[in-house]
């Protein structure tokens, strides 16, 4: 019985050989374009990213330029500032060295005149504690006091303060 | 009145809004330049809106709040707002009224000019000439700029308007010659400010560009001067200095609301929309400050920005900017990529005037004429597509259809950071009109056609 169906089972098991392999082999093919198609799409990943991330370096280091840029033109401009903030420090601090001149009390008498000459006769004028003089009247007022003086020194300038920082 | 003694006004009656209002004044003016100096020292800057009498009614920019009547003393300049002119603007970045915001000392110059400008000769004006390249393709292409022109942008609400002035101001050229631009931003949003210094930073670095960026939360008068600063400093640098000057102002919408607002502030009698009848004539007193000047080697042009509220292009705004500039370029939603440029509903009168033999390419007028007629059938052709199908067309309709997608593709469409070459553009319209077939190419010269058609002969 056995013998007899020694024949059949032996081209069951061919068969199921010969498919097992088949399978296999499908398997593997499977496999290897699977990871063909794993690698082409790794390496276009790949590709992708560097572009992305070159991308994104030349982004940035644009970026780092502009801020580096912008910083110093900031600071440039800061320093231009402040020499203009000493410069009228300083004016303001050689005009109020005035009181000491002795033609002092010539120039607040000067300056009386000049305050009345524009805000009118009836102007009532007094002497600034800060040197100088104010001259009051009815809505009406002149500020000639040594300190705004200095302002409009430094004002009338207008661009000759740019010799400060030119180079 | 000396420069070393200014009267000082004290009389003060009446604080209302941003008004202040003062006695006793002798001699001002209409629109006179105004300082208010409160108790505690602080100084704030003003316009003369009204003077009757002894009356002065002052607005004052950062408006009255803290201010007291006694103790609060007005000076008057005796001329309108005048700002120093020169190069010393270039590579500045300033408030809407010339104050720095760059950390900077202020602004100075040599001479000085009165905002409002002085009319210009008319006898001595130039026709506009020459192109200005913004390196935008569709705008280079089909509605060039040319120098001393004035053509406005005109966008719905929503789209990106803002980007696209800002990558004007940032490429534009004109050809190797000495180029700068005033980029006045008005009533922007502190974000949009940002993103305007930002891609406008390249070249205020280079010292080619003043950027004045008045926010919407400045007050509105400081609105309406922004533009007349923006074009005091521009043409000073294009006719005292011989600069080619772009004047980029955006958005002008806003300083028309700010034109309004000041209107009703000084009860005058509204028109249509409640903006005032002058508005026309105000807008053009801007507009007309472009050119070009007999003798001079610069010129000025001017590129207004503006949204249409609610898209509407009949609203007050667009429709009185329309009758002055010489052109527009119109953004649309219909338009999907950027710059979403209308192509069949932007125009630019002075297009001849700047393109052709030894200006930009012999074929440019002629090529921008076949693509707009092509575009033109593309539009019909698709409304025909709508109702029939597109598979009911014929050859030649849809070749057409072919060729307008051809179009936004490789040449309308680009981004927001691409400068295009003149020579990058053209190549691409070649590519563009080779959709068709020589033959249906009828409005190019064959020498024209020999040297740039690539489609199949």
């Amino acid at each position: 019985m056995r013998d007899a169906l020694g024949p059949v089972t032996e081209a069951l098991l061919r068969q199921a050989r010969l498919d097992a392999d088949a399978v296999a082999g499908a398997a593997e093919r499977e496999a290897a374009r699977t990871v063909a198609d794993a690698r082409r799409e790794a390496s276009a990943v790949i590709a992708d990213a560097t572009r992305q991330g070159e991308a994104e370096a030349a982004a940035h280091a644009a970026a780092a330029r502009a801020r580096a840029r912008r910083e110093a033109r900031g600071r440039e401009l800061a320093a231009r500032r402040e020499v203009l903030a000493d410069l009228r420090g300083r004016v303001a601090a050689a005009v109020r060295a005035l009181r000491d001149d002795p033609c002092y009390p010539r120039l607040v008498e000067r300056l009386g005149e000049l305050a009345r000459e524009a805000g009118g006769a009836d102007l009532v004028v007094r002497e600034h504690p800060d040197g100088g003089v104010v001259a009051e009247g009815p809505g009406r007022r002149v500020d000639c006091s040594l300190t705004a003086l200095a302002e409009r020194a430094v004002d009338a300038l207008g661009a000759e303060v740019e010799r400060l920082w030119a180079p | 009145m000396t420069v070393w003694a200014p009267v000082e006004y004290t009389d003060v009656v009446e604080l209302r809004g941003p008004l202040v209002v003062v006695r006793a004044t002798r001699g001002v003016g209409w629109d006179e330049q105004a300082s208010i100096e409160l108790e505690t020292g602080e100084r704030r800057q003003g316009l003369v809106l009204e003077a009757d009498h002894d009356l002065a009614v002052v607005q004052v920019f950062e408006g009255t709040a803290g201010i007291r009547a006694e103790g609060t003393r007005v000076a008057f300049a005796g001329h309108p707002l005048r700002i120093p002119v020169g190069p010393g603007w270039l590579g500045r970045v300033c408030d809407g009224r010339g104050r720095p915001l760059d950390g900077g000392p202020p602004v100075f110059g040599a001479a000085d000019a009165a905002v409002n400008g002085l009319p210009l000769n008319p006898t001595l004006r130039e026709p506009p000439s020459e192109p200005v390249l913004t390196g935008v393709s569709a705008i280079d292409l089909l509605t060039t700029l040319v120098r001393g022109q004035k053509i406005a942008v005109f966008s719905a609400g929503g789209l990106p308007h803002l980007e696209l002035a800002a990558q004007i101001a940032a490429q534009a050229n004109a050809g190797g010659e000495t180029f700068t631009v005033v980029f006045a931003a008005i009533g922007l949003t502190h974000a949009d400010a940002a993103t305007v210094r930002d891609t406008l930073d390249e070249r205020s670095a280079a010292g080619e560009l003043t950027l004045l960026l008045n926010l919407a939360d400045d007050p509105v008068i400081e609105r309406i001067l922004t533009p007349r600063l923006a074009l005091t400093i521009a043409e000073h640098l294009a006719f005292a200095m011989g600069h080619h000057v772009l004047v980029v102002l955006a958005d002008m919408t806003g300083y028309c609301e700010a034109v309004r607002e000041v209107s009703a502030a000084r009860g005058e009698i509204p028109a249509r929309r409640a903006y005032p009848g002058y508005l026309y004539s105000d807008l053009a007193s801007l507009y007309e400050r472009c050119g070009r000047v007999r003798g001079r080697p610069g010129s000025l042009t001017v590129l207004p920005v503006l949204t249409m509220p609610a898209g509407d292009i009949t609203h007050p705004v667009p429709d009185l900017t329309g009758y002055i500039t010489e052109g527009q370029i119109l953004l649309t939603r219909d338009v999907a990529p950027y710059p979403h440029i209308d192509p069949l509903s932007s125009l630019s009168r002075m297009m001849r005037s700047g393109v052709g033999p030894g200006r930009t390419q012999p074929e440019h007028a002629d090529l921008a004429a076949q693509i707009v007629a092509a575009l033109s059938r593309a539009r019909q052709a698709r409304e025909l597509a709508e109702l029939v199908g597109e598979s009911a067309l014929g050859e030649g309709d849809r070749r057409h259809l072919a060729l307008a997608e051809a179009f936004t593709r490789r040449l309308l469409a680009q981004r927001g950071d691409e400068p295009r070459s003149l020579a990058d553009t053209f190549d691409r319209a070649w590519e563009v009109v080779s959709v068709l077939p020589r033959r249906d190419l009828t409005m190019l010269s064959p020498e024209a056609l020999d040297a740039g058609y690539r489609g199949r002969r």
